[in-house]
């Protein structure tokens, strides 16, 4: 049995979608999966029925920024400003350092909070919404 | 990148402080670890550095991720007793100042305290007042 911490974690981006590159400094991810629940309930029966829908996935990337422009992190950070956005940006968020498990996704950047707070670190966190098949390597 | 050089950090922030009281009017300066015997009715400064704990600030372990280092710089000032507050506060005002919200070589000074004047000094003989200004370094690796 092996355990992870957070500090195990890491993100990579394409805006092309093609060849994921390092994120610098994230500081966090999260990824929520949503499947909806279709009813199958019939007249006469005693108990509700119900099956898997469409899986959908959100979250968030949260990372420190750094003016990086070297790497994918400026386009990542700047993504939510494109006049068209086709949700093939590619996403892959790992759990920990080996590169093996992650999980990998097209998506459509929703938001981008950047924030300036005084006495602390300038803070960007990216949003977005899944397109199509989302791989759980984990 | 590479880890933190905490005697760097160091150097930087007891540098700053020997450079500027060198400067007219000079006014002795000791640091952590060295002796000084002094002069009766004349004032000097101490300065101690010290590092508080790190703390978690990006993802990765040891390739591609980020530490916060904190540290604290305190700053005693000590002038002739029985003559009053001005001379000793002249002195904290050239610290003061010298440290307050400033960013120099990556070391980010927060603002300073003080000068705060203490009930008695150590060592005694002197009036003594206190400059305490808390700073962090963000370690890259």
């Amino acid at each position: 049995m092996a355990f992870f911490r957070g500090e195990e974690g890491s993100v990579k981006f394409d805006d092309a979608g093609s060849s994921a590159a390092a994120i610098t400094s994230t500081r966090s991810w999260s990824l929520t999966i949503d499947k909806e629940v279709l009813e199958t309930t019939v007249m006469g029966d005693t108990y509700g029925g119900n099956v898997g829908g469409i899986v959908t996935g959100s979250g968030s990337v949260e990372l420190m920024y750094t003016a990086s422009s070297g790497d994918e992190t400026a386009a990542f950070v700047d993504h939510i400003n494109t006049a068209t956005d086709e949700g093939t940006a590619l996403f892959e968020l790992f759990l920990d350092t080996s590169g093996a498990k992650k999980i990998s996704f097209d998506a459509v950047v929703t938001s981008a909070d950047l924030t300036a707070t005084v006495g602390e670190i300038e803070v960007v966190t990216v949003n977005f919404t899944t397109n199509g098949t989302i791989t759980t390597a984990i | 990148m590479a880890a933190a050089d905490l005697n760097a950090i160091r150097a930087t922030v007891e540098g700053r402080l020997a450079t500027e009281l060198a400067g007219s009017p000079a006014i002795p300066v000791v640091f952590h670890n060295m002796a000084y015997e002094p002069t009766p009715n004349s004032s000097f400064v101490q300065c101690l550095v010290s590092f508080g704990a790190s703390e978690y600030l990006g993802q990765g372990l040891t390739t591609n991720s980020q530490n916060r280092i904190v540290g604290l710089v305190v700053i005693s000032i000590f002038s002739a007793k029985g003559v009053g507050p001005g001379a000793n506060f002249t002195i904290g005002k050239r610290i003061r100042d010298l440290y307050n919200r400033v960013i120099v070589s990556g070391v980010y000074f927060d603002a300073a305290t003080g000068p705060q004047a203490l009930l008695s000094a150590a060592p005694e003989g002197y009036f003594q007042t206190q400059v305490r200004v808390t700073f962090e370094f963000i370690e890259e690796l």
